[in-house]
């Protein structure tokens, strides 16, 4: 009364393989959807598809624990809280910003950084891209251990942080106390000026557009 | 005299019968999937069918659950419905079929039936993809718990993880995104203001949540859900709402006084420093019996029951974020919002009410009654022995296991009748200022009182 034929199977090295092409296929191809999709909101929720086959492959290198925080702590609470930073930006600011002087006048210096400016996020992405492939795929490229995996996987953890790594931990606890407050600090920001005419009648305009929008939906 | 009594009896036998034939259907489905038909292709075709017989025995546990799904969550309807007439003195449904009992039937054959609206400018992907990943989870989630309450059961043996709790927690908290999901591709204002609602409820409560359960794992020494269901075996003193363990030195003190031996050794060997551990005990005690309290208001606040139904506020938000759906989408959600009832409170069962654990320890139970014999007696039965119809060794537990969950469930009704709704800024003040700052000061002082006690872990 084993699963020993069927446990024997699933554990076949050409099964790992195959799950890990299938998981990284899909962790790209929703990855390339979060960058494409033209709705914010909805590439947010795609993020979670993300960290959810991610949490996948901690599966395959038989790393539970990680997978679940990888699950609750990324997928879930931390894409929440994007989701909803995403809904409270404005999506026509993106729209009002395309309409840019034409610069064909401009020196060809002042040109590549306008462009640099603009394509920001691609640059940063692309330098994390090479850092991270450079690091990677290096001299020395995956040092595998040789030990076996531990069987009480939470223990090795709890030890490992509050042992050897002890005092990353603590500062990157202490960081992320800091971000806390600095946030509280900016939500609770007074404006230092009153808003003046201006802004107010631009708020009302958009206030109509959003109306004028919704109707002729 | 009660002043009903009629109608509490009637809601008592009405409540025996659907039960019997809920787990009679589960306990059918589940026999022939993984012992009859296994045991049948053995003996037709020999060792060629053994992978197919695995396989059999490994989808059981899925197959189980989701017969139990559909027909659990009719009978809690109904019985939620019916009890809530009694609280409030009412009649209940009484229309459709005998007495209204095949009111719940109607209503699924209603709801299947329905049109399946997407409305206008509603994101049709993700309006179609909210049900399922708030109902996946509910599935899946509750798998490890299927091993625990049977003890390790040899069908579900297969779902025992060294990480049972955690799992469950993670899937758990899977169907708040479904929820902003669903609010925001239905493109109403309501729906949207619904989702966020329960996305800042679900992320304020979580963390007593799991501070409650934390306080049980440290107890516990484990994650292992069949771990910590089998460590409170023997009676309510061990149970871990009792102390979480504190209490199993004087479970062990009054075995010894029954069997008269050794009787001052044990409670040495339980509380090793005197005075100091009996005020440790004293403190766990009551530490632990406040985060059961806390699980249970802060789980209730998870899944949006009343009074922390505020997603679905319907004086306020229409339906909140289920306004828009309708039809099989809609009963999705209907569904797993009573699954996730009955999830937590097996969960509550599992970690703090001992499983499927006789409140009666054994010193006791084995003395006076004949249940050994009768257990002995039943192995030797063939529907035991040939058909492996029933497993003598989980039998008792089942009973206890269903009574106990269904009486949590019974309670989450009684309170969804006595309590007024929070007010959304009540809700947050409830859940920063007290719920959080409570957990935290429990769990501080399970820490230090643990190591003046030998407990489970």
């Amino acid at each position: 009364m084993s699963y020993d034929n069927l446990t024997a199977l699933l554990s076949l090295p050409v099964m790992e393989t195959w799950m890990f092409y299938v998981l990284s296929a899909l962790a790209i191809c929703l990855g390339v959807g979060v960058l494409h999709d033209r709705v914010v909101i909805r590439s947010g929720f795609i993020l979670i598809g993300v960290f959810g086959t991610i949490a996948g492959f901690f599966l395959l290198l038989s790393a539970q624990f990680l997978a679940m925080a990888q699950i609750m702590i990324y997928a879930v609470a931390i894409t929440l809280v994007v989701v909803i930073a995403l809904m409270l930006t404005n999506p026509r600011l993106e729209a009002e910003r395309t309409a840019e002087p034409d610069d064909d006048n401009m020196p060809a210096m002042a040109k590549f950084f306008a462009s640099c400016k603009r394509n920001m996020t691609l640059w940063i992405s692309a330098f994390s891209f090479i850092t991270l492939y450079v690091a990677i795929s290096g001299e020395n490229r995956w040092p595998v251990a040789g030990l076996p995996v531990a069987k009480d996987q939470v223990k090795v953890i709890g030890e490992a942080l509050t042992t050897t790594y002890s005092i990353p931990f603590e500062f990157s606890s202490v960081l992320l106390l800091a971000a806390l407050m600095g946030a509280i600090m900016i939500a609770k920001n007074e404006p230092l000026h009153d808003p003046d005419e201006e802004p107010k009648k631009a708020i009302e305009d958009s206030k109509t557009q959003e109306n004028n929008l919704a109707l002729t939906r | 005299m009660i002043p009903n009594g009629a109608e509490v009896f009637k809601l008592s036998r009405l409540s025996i019968a659907w039960l019997s034939i809920i787990f009679g259907i589960v306990w059918a489905v589940c026999w022939s999937i993984g012992v009859g038909l296994p045991m049948l292709l053995e003996g037709q075709f020999g060792e060629r069918v053994t992978l197919i017989n695995e396989i059999l025995k490994a989808v059981t546990p899925i197959v189980a659950i989701l017969v139990f799904i559909p027909i659990n969550a009719m009978f809690m309807v109904l019985i939620e419905r019916r009890a809530l007439a009694i609280f409030t003195v009412r009649k209940g449904p009484n229309r459709v079929g005998p007495d209204g009992n095949l009111q719940t039937m109607a209503d699924a054959v209603k709801l299947l039936l329905k049109e399946d609206i997407t409305p206008t400018g509603a994101d049709a992907f993700m309006f179609t993809l909210a049900p399922i990943l708030f109902f996946a989870p509910s599935i899946f989630g509750s798998l490890p718990l299927l091993a625990a309450v049977t003890n390790n059961h040899d069908l579900f043996k297969i779902l025992n993880l060294p990480t049972g709790i955690f799992y469950i927690l993670a899937s758990a908290s899977l169907p708040v995104v479904a929820l902003v999901m669903a609010g925001w591709s239905s493109n109403n204002k309501y729906s949207l203001v619904g989702g966020l609602r329960s996305a800042a409820q679900a992320i304020s409560y979580e963390i007593p949540l799991v501070f409650s359960l934390i306080t049980v794992c440290l107890m516990a020494g484990t994650l292992d859900v069949v771990k910590i269901a089998q460590q409170q075996a023997g009676g309510i003193l061990n149970w871990n709402i009792l102390g979480g363990g504190a209490l199993a030195g004087l479970n062990q003190f009054f075995a010894a006084i029954i069997s008269g031996q050794g009787a001052d050794k044990a409670l040495a060997a339980f509380y090793p420093y005197g005075g100091l551990s009996y005020v440790a005990a004293l403190v766990l005690v009551p530490c632990v019996f406040m985060s059961f309290c806390l699980y249970l208001t802060s789980a209730c606040a998870e899944i949006n029951r009343i009074p922390f139904d505020l997603p679905e506020a319907e004086s306020e938000l229409v339906s909140g974020y289920n306004t828009e759906y309708s039809g099989i989408k809609f009963a999705i959600f209907f569904l797993a919002e009573f699954t996730n009832l009955f999830v937590v409170a097996s969960i509550t069962t599992v970690m703090f009410l001992g499983g499927g654990d006789n409140p009666i320890p054994p010193y006791l139970l084995d003395k006076f009654t004949p249940f050994p014999q009768m257990i002995a007696a039943l192995r030797e039965t063939p529907l035991v022995k040939d058909l492996h119809l029933i497993n003598p060794e989980t039998l008792f537990a089942t009973f206890w296991v269903i009574a106990k969950v269904y009486s949590l469930v019974f309670f989450a009704i009684l309170i969804r009748g006595t309590l007024p709704r929070f007010r959304i800024d009540q809700l947050m003040n409830f859940g920063w200022k007290r719920l959080i700052p409570l957990s935290l000061i429990i769990f501080v002082l399970v820490v230090f009182a643990r190591g003046f006690v030998i407990s489970h872990g």
